[in-house]
């Protein structure tokens, strides 16, 4: 395959458009550590917490607890949005099924998850299980909130077509209804994503002893904020590829859907 | 002439109230109709008289007091039998021009083979080769209109419930549109009920107009129409017959709009 040359320079030309506000960060960062504004002992320079990442990274530690973290937040979030799609499909078509459960969404979306933390190790013990069941929880109610109202707001005329059409009542949600609502579940399931390494790494900081989150605890426990800086860079990273793969997956998903197109453009860094 | 020996489909002193906020609302009271085989039939009215309410009680859609028979058995709900065709084109915007004709024949899983020949067919029938692949985001209304006859005929329903289904066209391609359905049922011979608020398409397409009065709808007056449908359509839209008739059906129209306290019958 042939590439044209003024391709490759439009395409660094936009790399380094996008590049310029974290190498300005970074300067004002290196900016405030030399110029004594803040003490360098509470935030180190740039190059410190460079060669600490480094160091991290060549080390078998970091793998070994980003996979711990991104285990606990996979599987509470694969388990929270399959969940919460189920209860969100079953709020829009069946209203004894809302009469139960509104109360019970209503009364906990504002609640901070993270409050039940301490609740869950009493319940489940340290590791595992305790970090699960807080990314469960925190990922269930945006994806009922969002599934619920891409399944509530599906035309009429849709659901009519497809019965005329033979579409029996057992076929309906994946058929027509779950497909309808797919830009609201893949909304929900953004927020369910950045809810999911919040609610992973605040449990492992109270109640874990592996995982990032612990990782970034002791780092901060023992005065190493240099490490404490490259943990938190490490985690920054995965979670900002993990958002990218979903925007590109709704990308896909959602070729069909009129504003999907240019959200995509529009979301894209 | 047709007459009506059996009945295709019969309504039968269907009632149907609306809950609101100021209570019960009556949209259709002890409306009867019956279709024969074969017959185009249109209902005309003014704007919320339930002739749309009428044609999904039909369809199997909405609950009504009364009875709806289609060959002489009373409806449970929709049916492959009974077709329908939305203003709004109601096409599913996940699925592609093919997908969407396609969809009905993959509920009742038909095999690939025939699946591709009946698309074919259909796809040329409605002159969109070449756009099997798009998505209907990329179609224009007149297009999207043709998907949705197409997707409807794939299952090959004898009865074709139509509602408003040109409403959202421009004049032009609204009339082409009504050429080709008038070209597909004189063909196929299906048993059309057709909802319009457009006395001149009514007059164009139909054996037999009903009126239905104001809220609560009722059938009230019937006209039957009865030209060749074969000739070109400058010539029937430009004679007497197709003229009187249509004055007839425009002055009983109006008759009911003045009624409800409306004046927003198009006479076009």
């Amino acid at each position: 395959m042939l590439i044209r040359p003024e391709a490759v320079s439009a395409g660094a030309a936009r790399l380094i458009g996008r590049m310029s506000p974290l190498v300005l960060f970074i300067a004002l960062w290196y900016g405030a550590c030399s110029s004594g504004l803040v003490n360098s002992e509470f935030l180190p320079t740039p190059t410190k917490v460079a060669a600490a990442l480094a160091d991290l990274v060549s080390g078998g530690e970091i793998a070994r607890n980003l996979f711990v973290t991104l285990f606990r937040a996979a599987v509470g979030l694969a388990l929270g949005s399959i969940c919460g799609i189920w209860i969100g499909l079953m709020m829009a078509r069946s209203e004894r099924f809302k009469a139960y459960v509104t109360p019970i969404v209503g009364g906990t979306y504002s609640l901070p998850k993270s409050a039940l933390i301490p609740l869950f190790a009493l319940w489940f013990g340290i590791g595992n299980v305790t970090a699960i069941a807080a990314v469960f929880l925190a990922c269930l109610l945006p994806m009922i909130v969002n599934t619920y109202h891409g399944v509530v707001t599906t035309p009429k005329v849709l659901v009519w077509s497809a019965q005329a059409l033979g579409t029996t009542d057992r076929e309906l949600p994946s058929q027509v209804l779950l497909r309808s609502a797919m830009p609201d579940i893949f909304t929900g399931l953004r927020i369910a994503l950045g809810f999911s390494f919040v609610l992973a790494i605040s449990t492992e900081m109270i109640a874990s002893t592996s995982g990032i989150g612990k990782l970034i605890f002791l780092y901060g426990e023992n005065g190493t904020y240099d490490y404490m800086f490259a943990a938190i860079a490490c985690i920054v990273a995965v979670a900002f590829v993990a958002d990218r793969v979903t925007l590109l997956g709704m990308h896909r998903l959602l070729r069909w859907h009129e504003s999907a197109a240019a959200d995509y453009e529009r979301r894209r860094l | 002439m047709l007459n009506i020996v059996r009945p295709k489909i019969e309504i039968r002193r269907v009632s149907k109230a609306y809950a609101s906020d100021h209570g019960p609302v009556l949209a259709l009271r002890d409306t009867d109709l019956a279709v024969g085989e074969g017959e185009f039939v249109s209902i005309v009215g003014p704007s919320g008289c339930g002739k749309s309410t009428l044609l999904y009680i039909v369809g199997g859609f909405l609950d009504a007091d009364g009875d709806v028979i289609i060959d002489e058995k009373a409806i449970m709900g929709p049916g492959t039998d009974r077709g329908i065709v939305f203003q709004e084109y109601a096409l599913f915007p996940w699925l592609t021009v093919e997908d969407n004709i396609g969809y009905g024949l993959d509920r009742q899983h038909v095999s690939a083979t025939d699946r591709k020949k009946i698309i074919d067919r259909l796809i040329g029938v409605i002159g969109l080769t070449g756009f099997e692949k798009r998505y209907p985001r990329e179609l224009s209304g007149g297009m999207k209109q043709r998907v949705a006859i197409a997707r409807t005929l794939a299952c090959d329903p004898a009865i074709l419930l139509l509602d408003e289904p040109f409403g959202a066209l421009d004049a032009q391609t609204r009339e082409i549109m009504q050429d080709e359905l008038l070209r597909i049922w004189l063909e196929t011979q299906k048993t059309v009920l057709l909802v319009t608020h457009d006395v001149t398409e009514a007059v164009y397409l139909s054996n037999r107009i009903c009126i239905m009065s104001a809220r609560p709808g009722q059938i009230i007056e019937q006209f039957t129409v009865d030209l060749d449908r074969t000739r070109p359509r400058e010539e029937l839209v430009l004679s007497p017959d197709f003229n009187t008739i249509r004055n007839k059906v425009w002055l009983s129209v109006r008759r009911q709009a003045l009624a409800a306290g409306q004046q927003n019958v198009d006479p076009s």
